[in-house]
């Protein structure tokens, strides 16, 4: 499996054939029992995850990982970590060692709830705010990481239509103004054939298909893994 | 109405972030920090340094066990022992001759590193084993003070802790001593504010709600939670050699055993969780409530002529002392604090109660 740069590359497949399994292994949380991952030509197998974070990917959760007790903003901001030098000296001498950083970082902060339309929530609790919008905080603290790779996890479960059409269109923008490759793992169909390049079906951990998402829809083999056979035979 | 926000706008970011956005609030601080700078001149001494002081180096310890509890979320069940370690090295410091101002920043280090070294073992383990772990730190500290003449002096002995000097000054006041303790507590209290603010106590907050989450944006929950461990132990370690230094005069190892722990604990889960003003509140509650339960039985029993025998005169002000920590929880089990934030929301669109913030 391979994604080139700029791509968005679908990821699909019954539950439990290992899409998530596959994210977790990218990102670090598992090392894989075999094979190896790279990442611009760089072998990241077994790297752990906060390091994996450092070298520009980044991702979001199938069911959210926010951080509540906290603003929206400042769930975006945690997202600027790996740009921030966070320490006990600039903290107590805040006004000296740490005012002008937070200030940079904020900006880039409001570019990114700019981009994705977050204003009015700004400064909302995330614990408060509906499940549409904690999605989308979630991928803004995610760009706000300037990743260069991004693994979006079922970004759309739970949506409504107009939400899910939100969504597609910050993945494009996102692709398109802020250089990022995505992988997106999604069980919305038209959603996979609508915005991605390339794509691939797996199954029990095989791939099954892989290529432009007309042609892998199309094929009899992810049909009847994803859909089932038996109806399409009738 | 009291808290008025109309009219307040932010032009950059940094005044956005400012420590008191509210005019109000800004208000309040000076005013209250005027009245802690002229506390002596119309305080008596008694008051002074038997409420006042203890008061304001507890809430500075405190702080420093919201630091790991209420920040970061991690257990320590052995808080005492870390303050125990700075009193400790505070008093042997000065009586080998260093400096006071030199010693109580070695207690601070001394706490922060064995503090870690421990933390560096006790984190592969987390929730209720973490601590039962920092409870070990406790009894190990306990057993390694009283059972090593060289630290604490000889079984069942006290050390005589010298006086305070600082730059060659002796302070010995009352108000000098008060002092001491005052800037103290006012820089923990800022330390503790600006964590609200920076990437610390931001990566901190995150460690404590989902650290799965927080790896995937590059924050090594190991090193943080050892960051805070560090940072709580070197507030807990000064100040359990402020609170030699400026209260008890003389160290023994009882000041420091595990009900201390187990108080300074309450004071933080009754102040409130990750706040900062809760600590305040805490502290006071934890260290006042027995006294003003005491007093108020006794005078109640004279009011209304009921006698009372000794034994329940000693146990019925801890029974009502404890029935009252348990109320306030029921009542907002997010304590002191929020309960000062629930009055101050109220009264941030007072009279208009329908805008609801």
């Amino acid at each position: 499996m391979r994604i080139e740069r700029g791509e968005i590359f679908g990821l699909v497949g019954p539950n439990g054939c290992g899409k998530t399994t596959l994210t977790n292994a990218i990102t670090g949380f598992y090392p894989p029992q075999r094979g190896h991952i790279l990442l611009n030509g760089r072998d990241i197998t077994g790297l752990a995850p906060h390091y994996v974070a450092t070298l520009g990917v980044a991702r979001t959760f199938q069911n959210l990982a926010l951080f509540n007790g906290m603003s929206v903003l400042d769930n975006i901001l945690l997202g600027r970590h790996i740009h921030m030098k966070p320490s006990v000296g600039r903290t107590a001498l805040y006004w000296w060692l740490a005012r002008s950083d937070e200030t940079l970082n904020r900006a880039a902060v409001e570019d990114v709830i700019d981009f994705l339309q977050l204003e009015g929530v700004r400064d909302e609790l995330v614990d408060g705010i509906p499940i549409g919008l904690k999605k989308r905080v979630e991928l803004a603290r995610a760009l706000a990481a300037e990743p260069s790779f991004l693994i979006l996890d079922e970004p759309m479960a739970g949506m409504n239509q107009e939400e899910k059409e939100y969504m597609a269109r910050f993945i494009l923008d996102a692709r398109d103004e802020r250089n990022v490759t995505v992988l997106l793992i999604e069980h919305h169909m038209d959603v996979i054939t609508g915005i991605c390049d390339r794509m691939l079906a797996l199954n029990y951990g095989e791939m099954i298909g892989s290529g432009v998402p007309a042609d892998v829809v199309a094929d009899p083999r992810v049909i009847e893994a994803y859909i089932g056979g038996a109806h399409v035979a009738r | 109405m009291l808290f008025r926000q109309a009219g307040i706008f932010h032009t950059d970011y940094s005044a956005d972030r400012a420590l008191f956005p509210i005019p109000a609030d800004r208000w309040m601080i000076g005013i209250l920090l005027l009245l802690a700078l002229a506390a002596p001149i119309y305080m008596n001494t008694l008051y002074l340094s038997s409420y006042l002081l203890p008061w304001l180096v507890w809430t500075a310890g405190a702080l420093g066990l919201n630091l790991i509890l209420g920040w970061a979320g991690q257990f320590h069940l052995g808080y005492a022992a870390v303050m125990g370690i700075g009193a400790y090295a505070a008093v042997h410091a000065t009586r080998a001759g260093i400096p006071w101002e030199i010693a109580i920043v070695l207690a601070g280090i001394t706490a922060a590193v064995i503090g870690s070294v421990f933390a560096f073992a006790a984190l592969r383990v987390k929730g209720l084993y973490l601590a039962l772990s920092t409870l070990a730190l406790q009894f190990v500290m306990d057993w390694t003070i009283s059972h090593v003449p060289a630290i604490s002096g000889g079984t069942q002995a006290t050390l005589q802790a010298p006086d305070i000097r600082l730059l060659g000054w002796a302070v010995t006041s009352d108000a000098g001593l008060y002092y001491v303790a005052l800037v103290w507590c006012v820089l923990v209290t800022s330390f503790m504010l600006n964590l609200r603010r920076t990437a610390l106590g931001r990566a901190l907050v995150a460690v404590r709600e989902k650290d799965y989450a927080a790896a995937v944006i590059g924050v090594n929950s190991f090193y943080f939670k050892l960051v805070a461990f560090a940072t709580s132990s070197f507030i807990g370690g000064v100040s359990g050699a402020i609170l030699i230094g400026t209260f008890y005069h003389a160290v023994t190892p009882e000041q420091f055993s595990v009900d201390v722990s187990i108080q300074a604990l309450a004071m933080v889960i009754v102040g409130g969780l990750g706040s900062i003003i809760g600590s305040y509140f805490g502290a006071a509650f934890i260290l006042l409530m027995p006294g003003v339960m005491n007093s108020f039985i006794s005078w109640a029993a004279t009011k209304f002529g009921f006698s009372l025998g000794i034994e329940t005169l000693a146990h019925l002000p801890q029974a009502f002392y404890g029935a009252l920590i348990i109320g306030f929880l029921l009542i907002e089990p997010l304590g002191l604090g929020k309960i000062y934030n629930n009055i101050r929301d109220y009264l941030l669109v007072w009279p208009f109660g329908y805008t609801k913030k």
